[in-house]
């Protein structure tokens, strides 16, 4: 019993139970969207998201935000993009770029964890940065053409029914999962956000965890910006333009707290692909995709608010009864 | 040449910030197994000098040796490693943490070893904690306990408690000073940094007083006496304090008949009938203009949640609360303000201050929708924290300095000039001494008894029995979230207070 409440509490599974719930409602109306195809469309799509929200959730975790990652996964984008176009070794030029995505990660970290940017203004400001320097890296125009070695893995399916993308993403989420809620180290992003200073008062590096969270969002921002490359197959200008957006609202919807101290790398994955799946369903639903955008806002809302509010119902229930019974309990002993 | 190595031994240490300076030349030294009392009031240099111990800040010169080795402590971990453990004021836990994981967060070894290590300390100290809860349930005291288990898992020799017992119940202080006598037979040396000078005597070996920041006497406790203590304490021209303190240890009621002045007239302001709602239940009392009515009990038992009831915080059950006979229950509380009720509330942190504004904006946040249109009326605001800041001399630089940057009692003075600015008729009062120094806290006796010469009414919640005792003109006992039993202030004794408040009433 205590197990399946502890179960029913955590987010993972609240926000699992939706997701089961959409793809019935939506197999209810139409069939086609619980076929393999649709599934598999849905994981492809869901990865860039995963990555994204990946690394958001370090920085939330620390109770900062990074609004850049739509920046670096242009600019990493276009910078792999035109590398294996001109002919560069693929796993050379992914390492470079996951290495630049990491160096402006880390520029990200080192304004807000030492210069004392508050992280909204430092990665607002790299952010229009990046964005301009994507314009002149790639002249304005689009980097396409790309050779088909680096796009076909993209489709490659294993057993059938897992694509090699959606194999090696699971293979990086379940250790930082398992990192980030059971190691020692893992907890300290939480702890950060949680008490600063009582952070500090046991030792704890904040200023490095704080760093190595704009690190990690940098890192999986051009990963992903190379997923998006190969998944896509081209580059434009606008790549990447809101989807930091998107990325912090799967990390919510996934449990992550804006105020730092909560959350988990699974927790955002999942809601990583709620969002995917809600705007896949809309299609299956025949809904005209200029409404994608508002549907989804008012999606995400509902979820969130309705979280909320069962929580808070929760919460004052357990304080009400904990008064009463402090009444109670008292009268007894006289 | 027997001499014993003192475990820490602090020499000549100084510091300033921006010229100013706050340590000049201290010296400390602490034995295995003594409780060392550091004493002082505001601004004396006491956190500052713990929080060179901890390595938070850097001394300005001096020497520091641990074991007879010198030390320079660079940061906090480096402390820990040394052995050093704060034990802050308001403990700093993860609120979203379990007890457990907030022990061993930051420590090297394997977790299983450390889990295990944990059990045999608890079990040593034979202490009651349960583990998997999350800390945000915790009281303080518990929070307290969890600090010092961080402490003690981390191999600390020197423990320091920054003011433990300033948000504690009687029962819990008596627990914490049990824990810390048993710590003291482990060995450990302990700073305990107080400014309940009753606690000074019960707990410590050694004490030092800090002044402007110069150990001014310093000895073995058995040399002092409260006297001896407060005259290290206060300065010269604070003689109307130390008289004051020095009778409050004596002779709990100080205030002299004749300052009750005539002229008031005593009539029922708030009276509250069959009152109940989450977490007390049954509360009849009234209270009156130009009295302060004593609300006294353990914390949990009901007072807070009372106060922020009649002033339309909480929702309530049954039951009225009638304010110049007229009924109030229920209303909002802007709506109870301005009908002339307001309240200071318990946390400070929490309810009172806007941490990141000015000195003004606090002392005018109550008064935003009363006096003002649209436009802030700012010369009106300037001069309401001009009043405030002098009436109660409130240690500023300008009205314009964050409030967070004040000692924690200037941060209560400025909260009930807030308080005070809505013109309230009645006044509640949580805990207003609570986590602030001598010399801040008989400067708010003074402004209490002073507005109940204005012919204001008062009600005062408070768990330090010397203060309603010291305060009040009657008294209401709350236990188990019912007013148990009341007393005049000629009826009252410390032990029938203390019974009431325990539930052993007949």
């Amino acid at each position: 019993m205590n197990i399946l409440k502890s179960v029913i509490y955590k987010r993972e599974a609240t926000v699992s139970f939706f997701l089961i719930g959409i793809f019935i409602l939506v197999g209810i109306v139409n069939p086609d969207f619980l076929t393999l195809t649709s599934i598999d469309l849905i994981s492809q799509n869901s990865i860039l998201y995963i990555f994204l929200a990946t690394g958001m959730t370090f920085v939330l975790l620390t109770g900062n935000i990074d609004v850049s990652v739509g920046g670096i996964l242009g600019l990493c984008g276009a910078i792999i993009a035109t590398l294996v176009r001109d002919g560069a070794n693929p796993i050379f030029s992914l390492l470079l770029v996951l290495l630049l995505g990491s160096l402006f990660g880390l520029i990200n970290g080192l304004g807000v964890a030492i210069a004392g940017i508050p992280s909204i203004i430092m990665t607002l400001g790299t952010l229009g940065i990046l964005r301009g320097m994507i314009v002149v890296y790639t002249g304005g125009k689009w980097v396409e053409n790309l050779p088909d070695y680096f796009k076909n893995p993209s489709s490659q399916m294993l057993f059938d029914a897992l694509n090699v993308y959606m194999l090696i993403t699971l293979l990086i989420i379940i250790p930082l999962q398992i990192y980030i809620s059971k190691s020692k180290r893992g907890r300290y992003f939480s702890a950060v956000g949680d008490n600063y200073n009582g952070a500090v008062l046991v030792g704890i590096p904040v200023k490095k965890i704080t760093i190595l969270s704009f690190v990690l969002s940098g890192l999986f921002a051009a990963l992903a910006g190379s997923v998006y490359a190969s998944q896509i197959g081209f580059i434009m200008n606008s790549t990447g333009v809101g989807i930091e957006m998107i990325a912090i609202a799967s990390c919510v919807l996934g449990g992550v707290s804006l105020s730092g101290g909560i959350g988990s790398v699974a927790g955002a994955s999942l809601g990583a692909v709620i969002m995917t799946t809600i705007t896949s369903a809309l299609v299956y639903l025949k809904v005209d995709a200029s409404w994608n955008n508002a549907i989804s806002g008012m999606l995400l809302i509902t979820i969130v608010v309705s979280d909320v509010l069962i929580h808070r119902y929760t919460a004052e229930r357990a304080k009400k009864i904990r008064l009463a019974a402090h009444v109670e309990n008292m009268e007894i002993g006289q | 040449m027997k001499e014993i190595i003192p475990l820490l031994s602090i020499q000549n240490i100084y510091k300033s910030f921006a010229s100013n300076p706050v340590l000049s030349g201290v010296n400390i030294r602490l034995n295995r197994g003594e409780v060392v009392a550091v004493i002082g009031g505001n601004g004396a240099g006491k956190s500052t000098l713990m929080k060179i111990l901890m390595g938070i800040y850097k001394a300005d010169s001096g020497t520091i040796f641990i074991n007879g080795s010198e030390v320079s402590l660079m940061n906090p971990s480096h402390s820990l490693d040394l052995g050093i453990y704060l034990v802050p004021q308001e403990p700093m836990l993860f609120p979203n943490m379990t007890v457990e994981e907030n022990i061993i967060i930051g420590m090297n070894q394997s977790k299983a070893e450390l889990k295990r290590e944990l059990k045999i300390i608890i079990k040593k100290m034979g202490w009651e904690v349960s583990l998997i809860r999350k800390a945000d349930t915790l009281s303080i005291a518990e929070q307290q306990l969890v600090e010092i288990l961080r402490g003690l898992l981390r191999k600390a020799r020197i423990l320091i408690f920054d003011e433990p017992t300033s948000a504690l119940t009687f029962r819990e202080v008596n627990l914490l000073f049990q824990i810390i006598e048993d710590l003291k037979h482990q060995g450990i040396g302990i700073f305990y940094i107080t400014h309940r000078l009753k606690e000074v005597f019960e707990i410590a070996t050694e004490v030092y007083v800090l002044k402007d920041g110069i150990i001014t006497s310093s000895g073995k406790i058995d040399n002092f006496t409260e006297e001896l203590l407060i005259k290290g304490l206060i300065s010269d021209e604070d003689d109307k304090v130390s008289e004051l303190s020095a009778e409050k240890g004596e002779h709990p009621v100080f205030v002299n008949d004749k300052e009750i002045t005539e002229d008031v007239r005593i009539e029922k302001i708030l009276e509250i009938n069959r009152f109940t709602g989450y977490g007390f239940r049954d509360i009849n009392l009234t209270v009156n203009t130009g009295q302060i009515l004593g609300l006294a009990g353990v914390v949990g038992s009901g007072r807070t949640e009372l106060a922020e009831a009649i002033f339309g915080l909480n929702r309530t059950i049954s039951g009225e609360v009638l304010l110049y006979g007229e009924d109030i229950t229920g209303l909002r509380t802007s709506e109870i303000i301005k009908r002339g009720i307001n309240y200071l509330p318990e946390d400070r942190h929490l309810n009172g201050i806007f941490g990141e504004s000015s000195v003004k904006i606090n002392l005018n946040a109550s008064t935003l929708f009363i006096d003002s249109k649209f436009i802030i009326n700012g010369k009106k605001e300037s001069e309401i924290s001009s009043r405030y800041i002098q009436k109660f001399s409130i240690k500023v630089m300008d009205e314009d300095q964050k409030i967070s940057s004040l000692s924690g009692g200037n941060q209560q003075k400025v909260v009930i000039g807030k308080v005070l600015s809505t013109s309230p008729q009645l006044i509640i009062l949580d805990e207003p001494t609570r986590g602030i120094d001598a010399g801040a806290r008989s400067d708010v006796y003074r402004i209490i008894e002073q507005l109940k010469n204005d012919g204001r009414a008062i009600l005062l919640i408070s768990s330090d029995f010397e203060e309603i005792l010291i305060l009040s003109d009657r008294i209401e006992v709350m236990h188990g979230g019912t007013n148990v039993r009341s007393f005049t202030r000629e009826e009252i004794s410390m032990d029938q207070l203390t019974e009431a408040a325990f539930g052993l009433v007949g």
